[in-house]
């Protein structure tokens, strides 16, 4: 009797020595695959990006002399009406030539460098951002002009041209993002550029001489604030 | 005495026309928009007939396409 | 309440129209109507425009101010500015703005009880006189001192050196300009023997070449920068950048290069072992109009208190130059400047073509600099062995940071060592001023004291009890503000503030008294090519502020010396300029008349019969040379220029294991210096609304830092965290990092090394080691 409760007491202590060495070694393992959640706090840039402000340097100069064509004008209602949001990639507003292409094969046939289409009566808008190729991306046309079901446009304000300056005289400020959107000439000169919105001076190629960033890029800028203050 | 006020379209490249034609009128302010193809026309009279006298007088201007009213006020007079 | 029917019916026509225009808004967004544009806005026709130079830069721009009801509401390019034609950059068109910021210091402020009581100006100014007059009685004369600005007047810098030199009898003045520009004077005065560039910006339109020495012209002279893009578009001029880091400018340059922080010194020497070794030198130039001297070498770097240093120059041959240059082979200097052999050989190329026009163009980049002096030496060398100097478009051209540094610091002389024609260790220039100042020889001291970097150390030590900082802010500028904030801080000195803005220089003031703006008193600034400019008073200022100039008068006059002070508060400006035009009659240095700088957009000094001299030294242009000889360099002695033996040596402070990073600091080009001004200016403040420390992607990719990401830099001497900024504004090579210096909430200068050239006393802000962490 004393025997089989020595072997039964024996057993017992195996199995809970098994269970607490199987347990903790489960419990190691776990952390060992643990990945901690931590919240990724937001870190936003507040300037934007010097690339491409020179890009189009000699289209400036060629602009400066170029007539404007008045007859074949964009104006900032069609730029705006062609994207669904101010900001918002502008949809294509033509055929494609190929859907299987990359940009530089087709779309920047037009879109890199501009000039005056028979087919469309008007220039070609210039891109931007020509390094990136793959235009389709974020660019599609517009096949239809019905909905699959009906849809509330919320209203977005657009900036205004020709009330951007603080003084009088001083240059407007930039009322929009510069992201994607760093090379000015190509929106603001030539004679696809909307009429409200181009440039007097494209010769004047360092444009951010004079035009700054008006608006924030991610988050408000509030007023500027000294940490310590003279009391009175 | 009611003072109305229009839209007031141009046929395509006849906006100057219009705006002199119009601004010639005695009972009538002419605001040209900067970058649109459109002015905005407030008409002054002195009674309701006056006032639909003008309207024909302007709709019949060779250069206006189109005529829209936009808002009309009547004040009594001296009250 | 009687309302007149015709009032009532315009009323009801107004809401017409509107409604009929908010119609039309609905149908095409954006519509404009010329009168809702012009509503709110100042009628353009009715302004009234009044010249003046602009408030920021070095450059110098015409402005024109719109004045409407007694308010500055517009500003625009002078167009009959020969300086910028009619352009500005966006500092310049915002400016007046600041004006109308809130926090206006518009009364007087003495600190009682630890804080600060609103107090009539005359009291304030009582209290300043009788604090200094105390201090000198129980600590003698040099224990007061004062601290002024490439940024004051010229009227304000003469009294201030009156005042002190000639009045009070110390030599401790001395201005932030020894912070940016003292390198340059002298690097001049080495080299020439007379300071300020010998061309104007009329080379701009005849050089081939630009080559920048360190600078962002595209940011820090936006200006000039834009007339090289229009040569270089017109004419086909081509700029090339040279730099530590990759800029604005260098996107818009023919050609960038880089190099390692200090190497400079190398690159420029193997530039001259080209020139010498291909035989591009100009013979007959260099033995009719050089001579080559050596001067000391290891000589420190100043970070001691009490340094002391004086070099001892030695006159060589061309062989000993020769020789000593063989050190600096391109092969040998590409090893440790990290600048190719390839660009080395390139850059003498172009230096070294006969048929080329070369303009060399630096700043901050070679003056902040522990070897400045050698450095603006090296540049001239270039130009002298090949001739390419004091000729439309061959311009070594030393570009200055602030509105007067030349005008003021360096032409009045508000420097512990300088009097307003020549300097204090010189019989003849202190003869000279007693004359002028009416006052007797024996009371101006005969040595200089303290350099900046040493007056704000003797404030920390004790030495200085009394302390007047006008129109600067050297809690934010100076470097290792780390010591000289709580220096400042202590009880020992009684700190005096003159300013426009609260600022943490005033934030340390015992007195703060309220300066007028710019555009709120009349005066002259001197710009980089010798241009001086005046301007009258434009609007009112608020409350009791005063102008710099008319406040240390009043001070003067409280101390006893009114006899030498004898200007009417309407008209000082003109009476003090009418007698500091006195100090630089002559062919080399005559100052134009107050009718022509009110008639015209300036005038160039040496002003000689009714003309402004453009090139000096080449006896085409300039009166004053008259050896008989086509070049004449009339401020050395014996008519010739130095060509300097100067080595390259490492930089005070290097990164090594435990700092591992270059601490690179700057501007940008929304801000102005300590932002001050700029950052109450709300178009600017939203472009540019706080500081940032940019990182090469390498080194980012590294740390693990994304962009925005809050960053600590510390070095031996403080600490400060910034967001990080990756591939944004500018680039600075691997192992760098570089830090904007405007913002006050995020003090970079707590970290910077107080280590300056030993030559000029100016500090290097370019170079110290940190390290960098996430905070």
């Amino acid at each position: 009797m004393k025997k089989r409760l020595g072997i039964i007491s024996l057993f017992i202590m195996l199995f809970i020595a098994f269970i607490t060495v199987w347990n903790f070694s489960y419990q190691i393992g776990k952390e060992e695959g643990y990945v901690p959640v931590t919240k990724e706090k937001a870190h936003l840039p507040v300037i934007p990006s010097e690339k491409g402000v020179f890009m189009r340097f000699n289209q400036g100069l060629d602009y400066s002399n170029m007539p404007v064509d008045e007859n074949h004008q964009r104006s900032l209602k069609t730029y705006y009406n062609n994207r669904a949001y101010h900001g918002a990639p502008p949809s294509i507003p033509h055929k494609v030539i190929s859907e299987r292409n990359m940009g530089e094969n087709s779309c920047l046939k037009c879109h890199e460098n501009g000039g005056f289409t028979e087919k469309f009566n008007a220039y070609a808008p210039v891109s931007p951002h020509p390094e990136l190729v793959n235009c389709r991306q974020c660019h599609v046309p517009q096949k239809t002009e019905r909905l699959f079901k009906g849809f509330k446009q919320s209203k977005f304000k657009a900036p205004k041209a020709g009330v951007n300056n603080a003084l009088v005289t001083s240059p407007p400020v930039i009322p929009h993002q510069l992201q994607l959107r760093e090379n000015c000439l190509a929106c603001h000169a030539g004679p696809s550029a909307p009429k409200e919105i181009r440039v007097s001076h494209p010769e004047r190629i360092n444009c951010r001489q004079c035009h700054v960033p008006n608006s924030k890029v991610t988050k408000n800028i509030d007023a500027f604030l000294r940490k310590t203050k003279t009391n009175e | 005495m009611p003072i109305k006020s229009y839209l007031a379209h141009p046929h395509d490249g006849k906006k100057e026309e219009l705006i002199k034609a119009i601004s010639s009128i005695e009972q009538c302010e002419v605001m040209p928009a900067q970058n649109e193809n459109l002015l905005v026309v407030v008409t002054d009279t002195l009674d309701e007939l006056a006032d639909k006298k003008l309207a024909e007088e302007i709709e019949a201007i060779d250069s206006l396409k189109l005529l829209a009213l936009v808002s009309g006020f009547n004040t009594p007079i001296n009250k | 309440m009687y309302t007149s029917v015709t009032n009532r019916r315009s009323f009801i026509k107004k809401m017409a129209m509107m409604s009929a225009m908010t119609a039309a808004a609905t149908m095409f967004p954006g519509i404009m109507f010329a009168a809702e544009q012009e509503k709110g806005l100042p009628k353009g026709g009715n302004l009234d425009w009044k010249k003046g130079p602009c408030r920021f830069c070095g450059v110098g721009c015409g402005i024109l101010v719109g004045i409407e009801n007694g308010k500055a509401v517009a500003v625009k390019g002078d167009p009959n500015s020969s300086v910028n034609k009619g352009l500005l950059c966006v500092k310049g068109y915002h400016q007046t703005m600041c004006i109308q910021s809130k926090d206006r210091l518009e009364y007087a402020l003495v600190k009682k009880n630890g804080k600060y009581v609103k107090t009539p100006l005359s009291d304030a100014l009582d209290l300043v006189a009788s604090k200094m007059k105390e201090t000198i009685e129980k600590h003698g004369k040099d224990a007061v001192a004062m601290y002024t600005s490439g940024q004051s007047t010229i009227p304000e810098g003469y009294v201030a050196s009156k005042f002190m030199k000639g009045a009070i009898g110390t030599n401790n003045l001395d201005c932030n300009a020894r912070l940016c520009m003292a390198s340059a004077v002298t690097g001049f005065l080495t080299t020439f023997g007379a300071d300020e560039p010998m061309g104007c910006y009329e080379d701009f339109n005849h050089a081939d070449y630009y080559i920048t020495w360190g600078n962002n012209m595209a940011e820090m002279h936006p200006v000039l920068f834009s007339r090289m893009l229009e040569q270089k578009n017109n004419r086909g001029a081509k700029i090339i950048d040279f730099a530590t880091r990759t800029t604005r400018s260098s996107m818009a340059a023919n050609k960038s290069i880089l190099f390692e922080p200090q190497t400079d010194l190398a690159v420029g020497n193997a530039i001259c072992y080209e020139i010498i070794n291909n035989g591009w030198v100009n013979k007959s130039f260099v033995e009719k109009y050089c001579n080559f001297s050596k001067g000391l070498t290891k000589m420190g770097y100043g970070t001691e208190d009490n340094y002391k240093f004086k070099d001892k120059p030695e006159k060589i041959n061309f062989e000993e130059y020769k020789a000593f240059l063989d050190d600096y082979t391109p092969e040998k200097v590409a090893k440790y400047s990290k600048v190719s052999v390839k660009n080395i050989k390139y850059l003498a190329s172009i230096y070294g073509d006969p048929n080329k026009k070369i303009m060399s163009l630096w700043c901050m980049g070679v003056n902040q600099h522990t070897r400045g002096t050698w450095m603006n030496n090296i540049i001239y060398n270039i130009h002298l062995l090949t001739g390419k100097i004091s000729q439309p478009g061959n311009s070594p051209f030393s570009l200055t940071g602030q509105p007067s540094a030349c005008g003021t610091a360096r032409e009045v002389g508000t420097f512990t060592h300088k009097l307003p024609h020549g300097v204090v260790m010189n019989k003849k220039d202190r003869e000279m001023a007693a004359r002028i100042w009416k006052v007797p020889v024996e009371k101006i001291p005969a040595k200089p004291t303290y350099h900046t970097t040493e007056m704000f150390r003797a404030v920390d030590r004790g030495d200085i009890k009394f302390l007047w900082a006008q129109v600067v802010n050297p809690l934010v500028s100076l470097p290792r503000t780390s010591r000289y904030r709580p220096g400042m801080e202590k009880d020992s000195c009684f700190v005096v503030v003159s300013d426009v803005f609260p600022t943490p220089t005033t934030d340390v003031a015992d007195v703060i008294l309220p300066a007028s703006w710019h555009i709120e008193k009349s005066g002259l600034y001197g710009n980089s090519e010798r241009r001086t400019q005046h301007w009258d008073k434009m609007v009112e200022g608020p409350g009791e502020t005063t102008p710099d100039a008319w406040m240390t008068i009043e001070v003067a006059k409280r101390m006893g010396y009114g006899d030498l002070f004898q200007y009417s508060e309407e008209n000082h400006v003109e009476e003090i300029y009418n007698e500091y035009r006195q100090f630089h009659e002559g062919k080399k240095h005559n100052m134009a008349p107050l009718e022509v700088l009110k008639a015209q957009s300036g005038a160039i000094w040496p002003y000689v019969d009714g003309k402004s001299t453009q090139w000096r030294f080449n006896a085409k242009y300039d009166p004053a040379c008259s050896n008989g000889e086509d070049f004449h360099f009339y401020g050395k002695k014996d008519g010739k220029a130095v060509i300097w033996q100067r080595p390259y040596e490492p930089a005070a402070e290097s990164p090594d294991k435990e700092y591992p990073f270059w601490l690179n600091t700057g501007r940008v080009i929304e801000h102005w210096h300590t932002g001050s001004m700029t950052r109450r200016i709300p178009v600017l403040h939203k472009a540019m609304p706080h500081s940032y420390v940019e990182f090469h992607p390498d080194d980012a990719k590294v740390l693990g830092l994304r962009n925005g990401e809050n960053v600590k830099v510390s070095s031996r001497r403080g600490s400060c965290i910034l967001p990080a900024s990756i591939n944004e504004r500018g680039l600075p090579t691997k192992g760098q990092v570089f830090v904007p210096f405007f913002d006050e909430n995020m003090l970079i200068n707590d970290t910077t090394l107080d280590a300056f050239c030993p030559i000029s006393k100016e500090p290097d802000y370019k170079k110290c080691a940190v390290k960098v962490e996430k905070a």
